[in-house]
């Protein structure tokens, strides 16, 4: 009677351990108990308030809206409305158009700082001593950092002033402010910090050998860079790029009060119609949301296999 | 030829190499033995241009190499922990040099496949290619780390400890493959590592590092035989160093006294001298034989290490002396723990090194 029976390539089989009472099955049994129990608490508050509230917005995404009250009749009008009305798609579109080039505002402005943080300074005193400079705008509060843009991008702004005062321009820019440029450079300098922390991270654990080693192999620089250490820290860019892009997709309040109301993403769309009382409108824009926020994460975890890496 | 003219290297206020000069000829193994921190690493990070050197200066051949960039030098570095490039496969790894070096880099899949083959058959690798690196083992990690060099043909190959990782079966293979494949391909290898067996049993000429200099560069076993000063003699670790002064021609110290051949030595001058742990009897405290030389010591312990047993042994101003035994020999004596016997050794044994001459 053989309990370890050959498998045809000569590899043992593994014994079904939950079958046998054994001292070890009956630990194997108990590891597995504690692991459930640690998770439960989890796994509880995850269903309390993320599962069940998101299944409420897309069930009440079908409720019949009337001015001032809603009641729970199913129907496609708040869908049909906002999927045959231009302003939402608009709207819509306005949010994965910002949402992309604020991405690659980060990725252009962060990757650099990160290679510097990263690569360039090895004294982990110094790294970390500039990632904490890297956060201190987050010292002051988010509504603070974004109004500050405010005297620096306005017509009577720093930059006009200093522009018109250098004789380059005779009147003063007036894309500057209120309007996507300065949603733009509001968003990308609030999240920028996003990309930089996961980058330097990635970057700082590449062995310097490494890169000797393929100095050594004949490579100049940007060989370098493009085949080592650029696929080596593409985990951190994306693990940024997740970051920048929930948070940019969710946004209302930079586009609020940076553009002069011109600017309307789909957070904004769902604080007005929330503060109008319009809960199956709002659903239908949360709905969208997060479906946009689904489809850009699977397709960035599709880039890199995150959990290969760590 | 490989020349290194009077380098000099200080990391702030800490000197790691100080104006060593050694030349290196074409076609050789040369090995360099150097305690950790005695600035082996350093010696082929300046070789490699991964640092430049403060002073002095480096030729391969004829044209200068200090004030070159690392990937225009054309020499090959093994790194002790291989430094592989974990996202790449086997394929990839040892391909890399070919593609993306800067001068002279291969267009031809088709000649990049064959060279990698060739080099792959060359460390033993054959059926891995597609594997990817941390997907190996050890010693196969080592093969990709030697065969992605040597596939870039560099002049000199730098071995920074590259058994240092292995376990000692895999050690000794690599040992003998490192030369094989050396003696192949006629390239120079210069091998640095804190293993005294290593080093006499891969260099063709084995360099000792001590002092921050080269010490002494020598056939193995002409170093072997004739340390040029107690500083090679101790990293050999074969020797015991008798530290004391002359005294009318006789070595004299706390442990003991017995004469030496230099006889032209005036009285006073500190001497060394290095007897060879095999070279000692030990004998019964009061047993004195006028034709030998010995040193009273007490004895503190053995080791049993298989063909041999190493006994220690403390003379009366604290130097530790060892003494070994082979069991291929007589029966081996067992000693008593701190009682004194008399190591006694054949005088022509002796290799007695002057006041500061050493």
């Amino acid at each position: 009677m053989a309990i370890v029976e050959k498998a045809p390539s000569g590899v043992p089989s593994v014994p079904a351990l939950a079958n046998v009472d054994s001292p070890a099955a009956r630990r194997q049994r108990r590891e597995r108990r504690l692991a459930y129990f640690m998770l439960a608490p989890g796994v509880l508050w995850m269903i309390l308030f993320m599962v069940v509230p998101m299944i409420m917005v897309v069930y009440v995404s079908f409720w019949t809206q009337t001015t001032f009250a809603i009641h729970p009749t199913l129907t496609t009008d708040s869908w049909v409305r906002f999927l045959s009305n231009s302003t939402y798609l608009v709207s819509t579109w306005t949010t994965v158009k910002i949402w992309a080039i604020v991405l690659v505002a980060t990725i252009v402005i962060g990757y650099p700082v990160a290679l510097f943080i990263g690569l360039l300074v090895r004294n982990p005193t110094a790294q970390t001593a500039l990632l904490i400079l890297c956060i201190i705008p987050f010292w002051t509060s988010f509504l603070i950092r974004v109004i500050a843009w405010r005297p620096m991008l306005g017509t009577q702004g720093a930059i006009n002033t200093i522009l018109i005062d250098l004789h380059l321009i005779d009147h003063p820019l007036r894309f500057l402010l209120f309007s996507e440029f300065s949603v733009l450079i509001g968003m990308t300098q609030i999240y920028c910090v996003f990309m930089v922390g996961p980058i330097t991270f990635m970057l700082s654990r590449i062995d310097p050998s490494i890169i000797e080693a393929a100095r050594d192999l004949g490579a100049g620089f940007w060989r370098i860079f493009w085949k080592i250490i650029l696929p080596l820290s593409l985990p951190g860019v994306i693990v940024g790029s997740i970051f920048v892009s929930v948070m940019v997709l969710g946004e209302f309040a930079t586009a609020a009060s940076l553009s002069g109301r011109k600017v309307n993403l789909l957070g904004n769309i769902i604080v007005t119609q929330v503060g109008s009382l319009k809960w199956a409108f709002a659903s239908v824009a949360g709905v969208v949301l997060t479906i946009i926020i689904v489809v850009v994460i699977t397709a960035l975890l599709r880039v890199v296999n995150i959990r290969k890496e760590v | 030829m490989l020349a290194l003219n009077s380098v000099s290297k200080w990391y702030g206020e800490v000197c790691a190499l100080s104006r060593l000069s050694m030349s290196i000829p074409d076609n050789s193994y040369v090995s360099v033995l150097g305690g950790s921190g005695s600035g082996k690493t350093t010696l082929l990070r300046v070789i490699a241009g991964f640092e430049e050197q403060d002073e002095g200066t480096v030729t391969l051949g004829e044209s200068r190499l200090d004030g070159t960039p690392p990937h225009r030098r054309g020499i090959g570095f093994v790194f002790q922990n291989f430094a592989l490039f974990p996202h790449l496969s086997v394929f990839d790894n040892i391909a890399f040099g070919l593609r993306y070096r800067e001068a002279g880099a291969e267009r031809d899949e088709s000649a990049i496949r064959d060279r990698v083959a060739d080099s792959v058959r060359l460390v033993g690798l054959e059926g891995l290619e597609r594997r990817g690196v941390t997907a190996i083992s050890g010693g196969q990690r080592q093969r990709v780390a030697l065969a992605r060099t040597l596939v870039a043909e560099p002049r000199v190959v730098l071995l920074d400890e590259p058994l240092g990782a292995l376990d000692t079966n895999l050690r000794e293979r690599m040992c003998d493959e490192l030369k094989t494949i050396r003696e192949r391909l006629g390239v120079t290898f210069l091998h640095v590592t804190g293993n005294e067996t290593e080093a006499l049993l891969m260099g063709d000429l084995v360099a000792v590092l001590a002092d921050r200099r080269i010490a002494q560069i020598a056939p193995a076993g002409e170093l072997y035989a004739r340390p040029a000063s107690p500083a090679v003699a101790r990293h050999l670790n074969a020797y015991n160093i008798l530290s004391g002064k002359v005294s009318s021609g006789a070595f004299r110290s706390k442990a003991g006294a017995f004469p030496v051949r230099g006889d032209h030595l005036a009285d006073g001058t500190p001497i060394d001298v290095a007897v060879r742990f095999d070279r000692f009897k030990v004998r019964a405290s009061s047993s004195p034989d006028g034709r030998e030389a010995a040193v009273e010591a007490r004895f503190i312990a053995s080791e049993f290490t298989g063909a041999l047993v190493l006994s220690f042994f403390r003379t009366g101003d604290g130097e530790l002396l060892q003494v070994v035994t082979h069991l291929s020999g007589p029966e081996p004596e067992t000693y008593e723990t701190g009682k004194d016997y008399r190591l006694a050794f054949d005088p022509n044994d002796a290799i007695v090194y002057s006041g500061g001459a050493a």
